[in-house]
């Protein structure tokens, strides 16, 4: 978020020399041409399998050391709400979580956590989502987010519904946070993507359903801005979400989107899961609170395809 | 060689309570069940309830008790009952640390112990296995297992996770059951009462199945005897006599009250007090037994009519048919088969409670009914079941809860699910919201199209299992939750979900 911020001002001061390193288009900024190189704005990769998927995105947006520096403390926050295998595609693919935590360490991180407030039972979630081992295998720590003592109170300056809220500890204290959502069908927020995974980094989800959950999910989007965003679209619910019934409910549809821009993410991940994006109605509320854009015609966007 | 009998009992006694002890301290439920179910397989009235229940495991662990104690006496007391073993450490710490007091012989308190154990039996026709549930020495140390040692367990630990040095995982702490507590301290200090003043009095005057045990040990092939060519009277043996039962004075033991203890062996220096392979003496029946029978049987028909007289779960608030929330009545978990099944097999040793994962399983108070006091229910305040989980069956001892294959357990309908829509958010607020339909894994609560581009709850209790995810989820608080379970008193099998594969044609183009 400060990145950026301080990126946006910085192409008003001196004439686009930062523009190089952000990610907000600056094709948007110059009204110029579409430039057919980096940097870009969001990479979308189609088929092939996870780790490679995510190998070839995160090239393209300048490799992981783009997010991550020697000795930073690295969250990785993936979707672990539920008490079901890999292919049932509830949670994110334990393969590219593995993945993104090898890279972080490539990339020299210094710690690498994965947590989520999960839904089910949470030592199930993340023994059989497959990610607890992903994670130790890769040497990260994956820790429990069910501990109400590691949550901190913050204010949600530009909250329309959501004025404070209860945040994690490991997201407040780390350097990098990676946000490692899957794409799915979700019968409350009609999708599940980046700014609905959000919901797991914070305590009280409760009043968020009580009190306009859409605004709500915009709100904290607003607050809370993941350094990277990662849609892991390999398997995809199509319908029964977020928890699903079962692997009838789920299309191998190979897809992956990485961008820092959440609105954007969510936005072409409407476009592959063919909803209307009016439809998941956080999108919206949170481009009008200044939090991305779902104007992918106005971005750079590099398309891979395995 | 008699002499290291102690020994070895102290031995085998340590092992099966540290065992019962693990078995009690597994919050999460990661034990492999056959930890348990070794650890409790001769848990004597839990074996024979198991015993009795169809679509069990074979139950035996009784009959081995049975032809142990007709070997050897009261081994089952020991070494195998938790309860007994706890007070023979309360005792254990008591001798050490103040000025060893010698212990003396008392006379049995036969009409307690034999009123009692008949009046359990008897009141098993009309309260099912109340009397078992309280006085059962297994379920006893269970609940203060599961209420008072587990809690203090946690604690300990979490306090020394504080330290990070020791990189212990702090453990959630279980929902705090205020009846169950109360309940199970106050059985704790009876007992740390009757151990710490009159050593295994408890279980030779109140326990059931210490009294039951003790009769059979009249018949026993081995016994503890005093020769009386070598005994010089010299008591040293009925000085170290937990069981009050070595009467120095006529050279007697009495073997109903022996709990094969073997402490009396080792002090004797001349051999006086022996383990004796034995023949059998005629049994002397109490003299007042008949009339004691008959007083018991006519407590029994009063407390039976007293019982009907003040009926629970009465129905006198009117409410409206659609709000069920407060008159839904308690759900038992999945594989009770009926909340009759329950009551009859549950002596509410709560290792269910103790081992749950998530902890939707809790003691209930009054819920069941007088007599069905303590017995766990679903409680979904909690959380709720999960789907995949069938810990509580896999361990419970007394087939209450019968271990369910997973696909049966998938389809056991423990309730069905009522959703009052005037209370829900989406109604009410005109707002999203989808967290019941969220939870729940046979989609028996399904969002679908509504005004504004919004999705509402729809429900279809067939393919309902009571799991009450929808119920924990749902943010509506006032008056109560919008969804919710109604029990099944007779659990019954719900539809599978329909389910066809999801259909997806690739294109070769990104879809922007």
């Amino acid at each position: 978020m400060k990145r950026r911020e301080f990126i946006q001002k910085s192409i008003g001061v001196t004439a686009g020399a930062g523009a190089l390193l952000t990610t907000v288009s600056f094709a948007k900024a110059f009204g110029a041409e579409k430039p057919a190189t980096g940097p870009y704005d969001l990479v979308a990769v189609k088929g092939g399998e996870p780790d490679e998927m995510f190998k070839k995105g995160i090239a393209a947006l300048g490799g992981m050391e783009a997010f991550v520096k020697q000795g930073d403390v690295v969250v990785v926050k993936p979707n672990i709400g539920w008490d079901a295998p890999p292919e049932r595609a509830a949670n994110t693919n334990p393969i590219l979580v593995k993945a993104i935590v090898e890279h972080c360490f490539l990339a020299g991180a210094k710690k690498v956590y994965v947590f989520d407030n999960t839904c089910d039972e949470w030592t199930r979630c993340y023994k059989n989502s497959g990610i607890e081992k992903a994670v130790k295998d890769a040497g990260g720590e994956i820790v429990s987010g069910k501990e109400k003592k590691m949550y901190k109170n913050v204010t949600i300056e530009k909250g329309k519904k959501l004025k404070t809220a209860s945040v994690h500890e490991l997201i407040l204290d780390s350097d990098v946070f990676i946000n490692v959502p899957v794409l799915k069908n979700h019968g409350g927020a009609t999708m599940s993507l980046t700014m609905k995974n959000m919901m797991g980094i914070v305590w009280d989800r409760g009043f968020w359903h009580k009190n306009n959950l859409h605004q709500c999910i915009a709100d904290f989007a607003s607050h809370q801005k993941p350094n990277l965003n990662i849609i892991d679209g390999y398997n995809v619910m199509k319908r029964n979400g977020p928890r699903g019934v079962s692997v009838d409910d789920v299309a191998n549809m190979k897809y992956q989107i990485l961008s820092t821009d959440m609105v954007a993410a969510d936005t072409a991940a409407t476009k592959i899961f063919a909803v209307d994006t009016k439809k998941v109605k956080h999108i919206a509320y949170a481009e009008e609170l200044g939090v991305g854009t779902t104007d992918l015609k106005s971005l750079n966007i590099k398309r891979i395809t395995i | 060689m008699q002499k290291y009998f102690k020994r070895a009992r102290v031995a085998v006694a340590l092992l099966f309570f540290i065992a019962i002890l693990i078995s009690f301290f597994d919050v999460k439920g990661n034990l492999p069940s056959a930890f348990q179910n070794s650890a409790l397989y001769l848990q004597f009235t839990a074996s024979v309830l198991k015993f009795i229940t169809p679509g069990t495991a074979l139950s035996i662990g009784f009959i081995v008790v049975i032809a142990m104690t007709l070997i050897g006496g009261r081994i089952y007391c020991s070494t195998i009952c938790p309860l007994g073993i706890l007070q023979d450490i309360i005792i254990f710490i008591r001798r050490k640390f103040t000025k060893k007091q010698q212990l003396r012989f008392k006379k049995a308190l036969n009409v307690l112990r034999y009123s009692i154990l008949i009046l359990t039996l008897v009141s098993i026709t009309f309260s099912g296995v109340l009397l078992i549930n309280l006085l059962d020495p297994y379920a006893i140390f269970g609940r203060i297992g599961t209420h008072v040692f587990q809690p203090a367990a946690l604690l300990i630990n979490n306090f020394l996770a504080s330290f990070s040095f020791l990189s212990l995982p702090t453990i959630e702490y279980s929902p705090f059951s205020l009846s169950a507590f109360i309940i199970a301290l106050a059985m704790l200090f009876i007992i740390v009462w009757f151990a710490g003043t009159s050593d295994r009095l408890f279980c030779n005057s109140i326990c059931p199945v210490g009294t039951l045990l003790g009769f059979l040990s009249k018949f026993s092939i081995f016994k503890i005897k005093i020769a009386h060519s070598t005994c010089t009277q010299c008591g040293k043996c009925q000085t170290v006599c937990k069981a009050n039962c070595i009467d120095i004075k006529n050279m007697e033991v009495d073997e109903t009250r022996c709990i094969s203890c073997f402490n009396c062996i080792p002090v004797c220096d001349l051999s006086g007090i022996k383990y004796k392979r034995l023949k059998t003496v005629p049994v002397k029946t109490p003299d007042n037994k008949k009339g004691l029978q008959r007083r018991i049987l006519l407590t029994a028909v009063t407390s039976y009519a007293a019982s009907k007289a003040i009926p629970f779960n009465t129905n006198e608030i009117s409410v409206t048919e659609e709000d069920l929330y407060f008159d839904r009545g308690p759900v038992a978990p999945p594989g009770a088969k009926s909340i009759e099944h329950l009551k009859e097999r549950c002596i509410s040793c709560h290792l269910c409670v103790a081992v749950c994962p998530t902890k939707v399983l809790q003691p209930s108070f009054l819920e069941y009914g007088f007599t069905g006091i303590n017995i766990p229910q679903m409680d979904y305040n909690s959380y709720f079941c999960n789907f995949d989980c069938h810990k509580c069956g896999e361990v419970c001892p007394t087939g209450a809860i019968i271990t369910l294959p997973q696909e049966e357990k998938h389809v056991t309908q423990i309730g069905k699910v009522h959703f009052q829509v005037e209370l829900c958010i989406v109604e009410s607020e005109e707002t999203s919201c989808g967290s019941c339909s969220e939870h729940c894994p046979t989609q028996a609560v399904k969002m679908v199209d509504y005004n504004n581009d919004l999705t509402i709850p729809k429900i279809d209790p067939n393919i309902c299992i009571g799991c009450g995810a929808c119920e924990y989820a749902c943010p509506v608080t006032d008056p109560h939750k919008a969804i919710y379970v109604v029990s099944n008193p007779e659990h019954l099998i719900a539809d599978k979900p329909k389910q066809e594969k999801i259909e997806f044609n690739d294109t070769e183009e990104f879809p922007f």
